[in-house]
Order: structure tokens, then C-alpha cells, then sequence
């Protein structure tokens, strides 16, 4: 099957910081994340793939398309569905009006269709009871559920959401990713997130990313695996190394080297993900 | 009491299919209140009922239009892009109120210059100056990541770019347009001058959408607003008056520009989406 979205040697720059460098995947149907430290450029990306910024070289193609083409961008834009980091609002606009102004520019001209629309994107992210409150007074788990619900018009081929779960409580990331695995089921979604639980919890694939370039592309399993042998429990703290930290139960957690009179434990996609990065995740551990 | 009475087939048939008068309506709905057995004769389409129950939720959800949403479908424009043009970050925020406060003070001004001899003749300079950039400010302020909260929102919309940008610029200059003309016949002076205004204000306007085809619209009206008040500076130090940029040959280049940069924006549209212009050159 042919992959909904395929990247070739991309490359972006902001003046003289190398953000994008030469990256190269392909994206077919289900559920992928994206984890990064700040700066490794998942922003960059998702803000291409959505076709909101372009790159300096490299080759794109979204849901068989080329959005360097003006007419073949406007077909990805309608097919599309994002969730940008910083999705804004308009204060004295109602839920409701927010996400029919998004049904608007996505071409629903017809009333009576753009409503049921916007009713059954409010209805799939929980806010049917707030349609009609005013997007100021939303708390920002609900203003995250509505730029989600933005997202979804239109039954989109492609999701883009960046840190999507940001805001969330626990029961409404426990919906969100109910809601998220459905979709996934017949499309294609790409996720980035700082949540490792997430990615383990929704994701059949898991992309890390670092200094704008991949440095592991895999199953969440396959994350997990690369800490085996490298994940330790301990009582007391240890000596040499500095990725560690004192779990739930009082134990130490310590990823590397083994410290004195530890005992190995089960690696998760989380110590994956920290040895992966090394030096930038220490700040994120 | 219960009935014995039943509505015959025939009237049902006539009562679902909407085939009653008023009258025979409200008789059968009343009988129909008090007869189960009648109730359960009187078949519904599940579609129908369905329609039905969606009409309603949208009478009951659909928000109420915005004023000036109203005032647009009733000017005849498209229900849904006077919903999106009420949107537009430049009339939502008092922009329009703006226009019509500078514009009051340049007449004003006008008049007060006038009464002075000495001054009569600069009178209607301020209102000269002003009138022709005000819709460039107004565009300026409609489009773009700085102005528009939920531009990246919008900006990943098949109504990104050209359409949104034209649009709104339409919205603004149309207003701005029709207060100066409202306006302009308080000056002072010469007719002419209530109608001198005009074509610059369209030049630079269909300027400033040219130069968005290569930067943002704030730098392109920015930049125009910049080079019109550097040209009435020149202009007036000079020949001690800036009426030149208004004469007749003046005139007649500004109606030649018109057209010829409309024609370059629609034909370089596809390059009106700022900051993606570079999707263009790849």
C-alpha cells in the first residue's frame, strides 16, 4: 500500500540553526509518536506536514500529493486534519462559533451540514454541554478537546496533532486516546508528544527524534528493548551515574551502569527513550 | 373516557402524507391524544423523524449571527463567508470606529485650517494624506501570525493564503471606502478634492496585494504607507504643496496602476500565502 505521507531529505534552517536535517520517513495507516527533547524539530515537521511552513530542500508528499504545488496544497489542506502547539482562539467566540468558523475555511458552506459537522466533532471530544459557553471561560483541557474537535471536521485521511494530550486530565487523556485509537484504526495519525506513556499506550510506532534528524524509528516494544540490561532498582541512590530517580514504591531508578547491590528491572519505553538521548534527556529525567 | 372511535385508514393515510387542512389537522392531533390504538397506526418515516429531530437541535444549537454576519447576508453575501468575514481580526476590533474617528479629525482639522487665510490652502492635507492608506492599515491588520490568533489554525485550511487574504482585504477596504466617501463632502475647498483620494487609495491597496505576493502584507502596506507619506513630504517641500500627487495626470497614472496590478495579484495568487511563498519556489 502506498504510504499516506513520504519525506525525503528534508531540510529546514532558521537563519543559521539547523532545525530539519535531511530527514527522511514514510507515514502509512495507524498511529505513530513522535518524542523529542525541545529543539530536536517534531514542531518543524508536523508544521510541514501540515503545510503551514515550507522547507529550505527536501521532498514532500502528503496523502499522495505535492504540496510545493499551490493547487495539490489546497487538496492536502482539505483532507487534512491539525492540531498546531499553539492552536490560539478567538476569546468571545462560543465553542460552537470557534469550530464553525474552522468548518468554514475547510468548505463547508452549506449551514445545515457545517452544524451537524460541528455537533458531532463537539459530541466525539465531550463538549456538547459547552458549545455554547464562551471560549475564554473554557478551562484549557477543554480548549485543548476543542482545537482537537477543530481537527477532526471533515473526517479527515491525515491527523496532525502536536502535544495533543497537553492540558488533559487523567480521564480526559484516558478519551483522548480512546478516541485517538479509533481514528488511527482507518487513517493515518502522527502524534508528538513529551508523554512516553502515551506513545506506549497508543502508538503501534514511535519516532525519537534529535538534532533534526531520527535516532530511532520503531514499535514502542522496540524502544522499551533497547534499555534491557540497562535498567536497575536499588535502595540506596547510585554513586556514578546521573540518570536515576526515586521511584514510586522508594526505590531508585537507576538507567546505565549498574550501581551497587541493584537488582534489573523491566526497561519501559521511557528508559528507552532517556539512554536514546543521553545527555538531552538528563535535563528531561 | 376511552374512546371507541377510531380515525379511519384512509384519514390517516391523508394525515401522514400532509394532505389535511388546518382544521382536520388539529381534529385527528386531538383524537390522537387521547387513542393509542390510533397512535400506533399513524406511520412515521424513521428518516423523516430523524430530519426532524436534526432541525430542531440546530434551532436549539445554531448560534445567533453576529451583527455585522447579518449585515452582510442581508447585503447579499453568502451565509457562510459573512460568518467568516465577520471573523476578521481588523473590523473585530474596532477598526471601523478607528476610521471614522481619524476621518472626523481631518475634516475637522480641515475646517479649523480653513478659517486661517494663511492656512486655507494646506486645509485639506491632512485628510488628503490620511484617506488613501487607511485601507492598507486595515489589511495589514487582517491577515498574518501577529494579528490573527488563530492564524496557524487557518493557515493549514484550503481557505489559507490568496482567498483569506483577499477577502479580508475586501472587507476592509469596502467600509474605509465608503466612510471616506462619506466623508470627503465635508472638506473644504474645491469639489474635486472629495474625490481626489480615491484612486491612490485603490492604487496603493492593490499595491500593497502585489507586494504580498513576495513579503507579508504588514511589511507590504508598511513599506507603501512609508514611500505615499515620503512622496507628500517631497512633494510639499518642493513645490510648497502636495496637490500634485492629485492632479489630473496623477490621477490618470494611478487609474493605469489599478488594473495592471490586479491583473499581477490574480495572476501570482497562488504566492498571497505569506510565509509559504517558498512552497512556490522549491
Amino acid at each position: 500500500m502506498e504510504p499516506t505521507v513520504t519525506v525525503r531529505g528534508l531540510t529546514k534552517r532558521f537563519g543559521r540553526t539547523t532545525v530539519l536535517d535531511g530527514l527522511s520517513l514514510e507515514l502509512g495507516r495507524g498511529v505513530t509518536g513522535l518524542l523529542g527533547p525541545n529543539g530536536a524539530g517534531k514542531t518543524t515537521l508536523l508544521r510541514t506536514l501540515a503545510t503551514t511552513l515550507a522547507p529550505d530542500a527536501g521532498e514532500v508528499r502528503a496523502l499522495g500529493l505535492d504540496p510545493s504545488d499551490h493547487v495539490q496544497r489546497t487538496e492536502i489542506r482539505r483532507r487534512l486534519g491539525y492540531l498546531p502547539q499553539n492552536p490560539g482562539h478567538y476569546p468571545h467566540f462560543t465553542a460552537f462559533e470557534l469550530v464553525e468558523y474552522v468548518a468554514i475555511l475547510k468548505e463547508h458552506a452549506d449551514r445545515r451540514e457545517r452544524h451537524r459537522e460541528v455537533r458531532r466533532v463537539l459530541e466525539e471530544t465531550g463538549l456538547t454541554e459547552q458549545s455554547r459557553t464562551r471560549v475564554r471561560k473554557l478551562s484549557g483541557g477543554m480548549r485543548q478537546r476543542l482545537a482537537l474537535a477543530q481537527a477532526l471536521l471533515g473526517d479527515p485521511g491525515l491527523l496532525v496533532l502536536d502535544e495533543p494530550t497537553v492540558g488533559l486530565d487523567p480521564e480526559q487523556r484516558m478519551r483522548f486516546r480512546a478516541l485517538v485509537s479509533r481514528l488511527g484504526e482507518s487513517r493515518t495519525v502522527l502524534l508528538s508528544t513529551h508523554q512516553t506513556e502515551d506513545v506506549a499506550a497508543l502508538c503501534e510506532r514511535v519516532i525519537v527524534m534529535k538534532d533534526g534528524g531520527i535516532v530511532f524509528d520503531g514499535t514502542p516494544g522496540g524502544l522499551a528493548a533497547t534499555a534491557a540490561g540497562q535498567v536497575w532498582l536499588s535502595h540506596r541512590p547510585p554513586a556514578a551515574s546521573r540518570l536515576f530517580w526515586r521511584a514510586a514504591d522508594g526505590r531508585y531508578r537507576t538507567l546505565g551502569a549498574r550501581p551497587q547491590d541493584a537488582v534489573p528491572a523491566e526497561p519501559g519505553v521511557e528508559d528507552g527513550y532517556l539512554l536514546l538521548l543521553g545527555e538531552s534527556a538528563e535535563v528531561a529525567a | 373516557m376511552k374512546s371507541q372511535w377510531h380515525l379511519p385508514g384512509e384519514l390517516i393515510h391523508r394525515y401522514a402524507t400532509g394532505l389535511l387542512d388546518p382544521v382536520q389537522v388539529m381534529s385527528v392531533e386531538t383524537h390522537l391524544s387521547r387513542c393509542a390504538v390510533c397512535r400506533k397506526a399513524v406511520p412515521y418515516d424513521k428518516e423523516w423523524l430523524a430530519t426532524g429531530w436534526e432541525r430542531i437541535e440546530d434551532l436549539v444549537d445554531r448560534p445567533a449571527p453576529r451583527p455585522v454576519a447579518r449585515l452582510l447576508h442581508r447585503a447579499g453575501v453568502p451565509e457562510h463567508l459573512a460568518t467568516f468575514l465577520a471573523a476578521t481580526p481588523t473590523p473585530a476590533r474596532g477598526w471601523l470606529v478607528a476610521v471614522g474617528a481619524v476621518l472626523a479629525f481631518a475634516v475637522t482639522a480641515a475646517h479649523l485650517a480653513g478659517q486661517d487665510p494663511s492656512l486655507a490652502v494646506h486645509a485639506p492635507v491632512p485628510f488628503l494624506t490620511i484617506a488613501p492608506v487607511l485601507p492598507l492599515a486595515g489589511i495589514a491588520l487582517a491577515y498574518g501570525p501577529h494579528v490573527d490568533p488563530v492564524h496557524e489554525l487557518q493557515a493549514a485550511t484550503p481557505m489559507a493564503g490568496s482567498r483569506t487574504l483577499l477577502l479580508r482585504a475586501l472587507a476592509v477596504l469596502v467600509p474605509a471606502v465608503v466612510l471616506t466617501s462619506v466623508a470627503a463632502p465635508f472638506l473644504p475647498g474645491p469639489s474635486w478634492l472629495a474625490a481626489a483620494w480615491l484612486l491612490p487609495a485603490l492604487a496603493l491597496t492593490a499595491g500593497t496585494l502585489a507586494l504580498s505576493t513576495r513579503v507579508s502584507p504588514r511589511l507590504a502596506a508598511g513599506g507603501l504607507v512609508t514611500v505615499w507619506l515620503g512622496a507628500l513630504a517631497v512633494e510639499g517641500g518642493l513645490a510648497g504643496h502636495v496637490f500634485a500627487l492629485f492632479s489630473p495626470a496623477a490621477q490618470a497614472l494611478y487609474g493605469i496602476a489599478v488594473p495592471i496590478l490586479a491583473a499581477f495579484v490574480h495572476r501570482r495568487r497562488a504566492h498571497l500565502d505569506p510565509g509559504e511563498s517558498r512552497w512556490n519556489r522549491l
